[in-house]
């Protein structure tokens, strides 16, 4: 079993990189959405469950909450690419064991 | 289902993630109790928005504490192996839980989690001068798992190994669990159990938790997704909030005496449990 202390480094650098990115984007998506919300509404109060004429707003907010919950799944899925490089093969298979039971959450969630 | 005042939900993010950063929580503990006392929204629909604003808190310290090094990103994946059973079973459990079982469960926890903060049991700040030298005792995993960052505070690089795998990981079933079931991120239990147990040094275990809880709280949100507790137009508010006051919380943190603000912090949060209870029995509405 090898650990190569340098990709150990490099993946912690990626993975900030990864983290400050993603939430940069659907954080600007959220946002844009929120704007539109009250755009739209005209007020600051609003019921829970969307509208139909605030539908586009919900679509905006919606796809920057999916990008959000996807990020610590890229997450995972970088370290797999950086366990590779790094031939090592205990943390390529706890790596691709931790994407499959995140991916379990995610067929639920489309079945 | 009344209508929600927007500011009201971005002041709670704001709360949430503010004290949440200063005091090493996910902020699961403010985001719950308000929504479901003050807002009265109920109380799944809380739980899948605080699991969203969790994700948004974490990734954003996250992205901080890797840069810093502090993150064991081996550790934090191999107990995310047993972590996300538990935020799946926690998840399926929510929907099938009474929501009167469910606010009871949440005032327990918040019971715990006040004495902790009053007790001391463990902190951020706690412990940060101890020097854990490798051990080259331990197993092949164990020293897998070792990992090194520089601490600021002693101008020294930091070198541990990671003891009893095992039971870090049921305790990270639990964990997650705990942080479907009741949307709050689990470093209540993650963090003492990898310092205390494990020998990981205090900030790592910080750093790792952190990391871990994005990816924890982000299984149990798609599974509360599922279920319809996942609106936009709450969640929104709170993300942004949660960012907002999140990185306010990271620079407060170093003008603040920390342990004055987590005891009063654990008082407050005796006072929301009894409010849960008290809810829970018909006492107040």
């Amino acid at each position: 079993m090898k650990s190569n202390k340098i990709d150990n480094s490099r993946l912690k650098a990626w993975s900030s990189i990864v983290f400050r990115v993603g939430i940069g984007i659907s954080l600007t998506l959220v946002l844009i959405g929120f704007i539109l919300l009250i755009y739209i509404s005209r007020s600051s109060n609003i019921q829970p469950f969307v509208k139909l004429e605030q539908i586009p707003a919900a679509i905006i907010i919606s796809i920057g909450i999916f990008l959000l919950l996807l990020i610590p799944i890229i997450q995972v899925i970088l370290s797999i690419v950086f366990f590779s490089l790094d031939r090592n093969r205990l943390f390529i298979g706890i790596s691709v064991a931790v994407l499959c039971l995140a991916a379990i959450s995610i067929i639920v969630l489309l079945v | 289902m009344n209508e929600v005042n927007l500011w009201w939900l971005g002041g709670t993010g704001i709360i949430a993630g503010l004290l949440g950063s200063m005091l090493g929580v996910g902020g699961g503990f403010i985001i719950v109790p308000i929504l479901t006392l003050a807002l009265h929204l109920p109380i799944k629909l809380a739980v899948g928005s605080s699991l969203v604003a969790i994700v948004a808190n974490a990734c954003t310290a996250a992205g901080a504490y890797t840069r810093s090094g502090f993150t064991n990103i081996k550790l934090g994946l191999l107990l995310e192996t047993t972590t996300i059973p538990g935020a799946i079973v926690g998840g399926f459990a929510a929907a099938y839980i009474p929501a009167a079982v469910l606010s009871a469960l949440f005032g327990l926890l918040l019971l715990y989690v006040g004495y902790t903060m009053v007790a001391r049991m463990y902190s951020a700040s706690n412990n940060t001068n101890a020097v854990i030298e490798p051990d080259t005792s331990g197993s092949r995993l164990s020293r897998s798992l070792s990992d090194s960052y520089e601490d600021e505070n002693l101008s020294k690089k930091i070198t541990y190994n990671v003891n009893r795998t095992p039971a870090g990981m049921g305790a990270g079933f639990g964990a997650g669990i705990l942080s479907s079931l009741l949307g709050v991120g689990g470093g209540v239990i993650k963090v003492p159990v990898m310092h205390l147990v494990m020998g990981v040094p205090m900030k790592a275990a910080v750093a790792t938790s952190t990391f871990m809880i994005a990816l924890t709280a982000a299984t149990g949100a798609f599974i509360h997704q599922h279920y319809g507790n996942l609106q936009p137009f709450i969640i929104a508010p709170l993300v942004i909030g949660t960012v907002i006051g999140s990185s306010a919380g990271v620079q407060l943190t170093k003008k603040i005496h920390g342990d004055w603000l987590r005891r009063i912090f654990g008082i407050f949060l005796f006072m929301v449990s009894v409010l849960m209870f008290l809810e829970t029995v018909g006492i107040i509405d």
